[in-house]
């Protein structure tokens, strides 16, 4: 990700992955890679629009995609999951689904 | 006006927020009339794969039974199913550039990937041309420029739209690095060159709008 205006952002720590835990009726994951094309703004105003996140919670989500490369930002039924990722591609973000 | 004069330059446009929940910008005729270019060509692509879903014209039936009865909207074909009433497969895009406006759900499973388009794509691509056609619709209040004032569903479709030309246009410009200067390894006489400040452009237009929006 971009930003079109130099922001000092800080680094989080690389050992904070955290693996959600075994949940049989979330067995799902949204996936959204990071692309040097969308801006960061622009990302984190998608996951507070979309999936309703804290600021905070949506900056440090636009963190993790473009420090580690990718995030899960949501978790839940196929259904859902495949719902979210098609909304993810409309608003232009590279979203997959996969198994948790 | 003009960005020479010292005492009062002409900056480049910015989305502001407006009372209500309006957004306003204030754009000179060439400044909207190369966004509504740019906008036009963004429909073209999306046409010329197929990709505008039920409203485009690459997937306009030809059934003349339909035509003279008016159903031409409501065909099979318009709605994207066979005759068996199932959904008509869809292939991955070719080109990069909408091969990213349209990208794979399961990057490791190709059956279940197919899948997904199948059932997606067309409503994705309707949703890109109208978001596309609510843009160029707006700028026609300004055909000589000047001041546009968004109602907030058009200032949503002019965000979606901007993205998808910066997705476009950065595909094309072969940005694939976050820390890469766009252009960098283009030759003297690679036409494409000229779009870099467009790609400028537009990435600090949709940062003030994502700005008006949120701010």
């Amino acid at each position: 990700m971009v930003t079109s205006t130099p922001v000092e952002v800080e680094r989080p720590d690389v050992e904070g992955v955290t693996e959600p835990v075994e949940d049989a009726d979330r067995p799902w994951t949204t996936i959204v890679w990071n692309d040097p094309i969308n801006l960061m703004s622009y990302v984190t105003y998608v996951f507070e629009t979309y999936f309703g996140y804290p600021k905070t919670k949506a900056h440090k989500l636009m963190l993790d995609v473009h420090h580690r490369g990718k995030a899960a930002v949501a978790r839940g039924s196929r259904e859902e999951m495949e719902r979210d990722v098609s909304a993810m591609h409309s608003y232009g973000l590279w979203a997959t689904l996969q198994r948790a | 006006m003009s960005f020479f004069r010292r005492d009062k330059p002409t900056v480049i446009a910015a989305f502001t927020r407006g009372p209500g929940h309006t957004v306003l910008v204030d754009l000179r005729a060439p400044e909207a009339g190369l966004l509504a270019d740019l906008l036009r060509d963004l429909l073209e692509l999306l046409d010329e794969e197929g990709l505008a879903g039920p409203a485009g014209p690459a997937s306009a039936a030809a059934d003349p039974l339909a035509a003279e009865l008016g159903l031409e909207n409501l065909g099979l074909g318009e709605l994207g199913l066979d005759e068996e009433g199932g959904k008509r497969p869809v292939d991955r895009p070719n080109d990069p550039a909408l091969a990213r406006l349209f990208p794979d759900a399961y990057p490791d499973d190709p059956e279940a990937a197919a899948e997904f388009r199948r059932y997606t794509q067309g409503d994705l691509g309707a949703e890109r041309r109208r978001r596309a056609s609510t843009a160029i619709a707006s700028l026609g209040r300004i055909p000589g420029g000047g001041r546009l004032t968004l109602s907030e569903k058009e200032a949503g479709a002019w965000l979606g739209a901007l993205n998808d030309l910066r997705l476009v246009l950065g595909t094309r410009l072969e940005i694939t690095a976050d820390d890469q200067e766009p252009g960098q390894d283009f030759g003297p006489d690679d036409p494409r060159a000229a779009y870099v400040p467009v790609y400028y452009y537009l990435g600090y237009l949709q940062e003030t709008l994502v700005e008006a929006l949120t701010g």
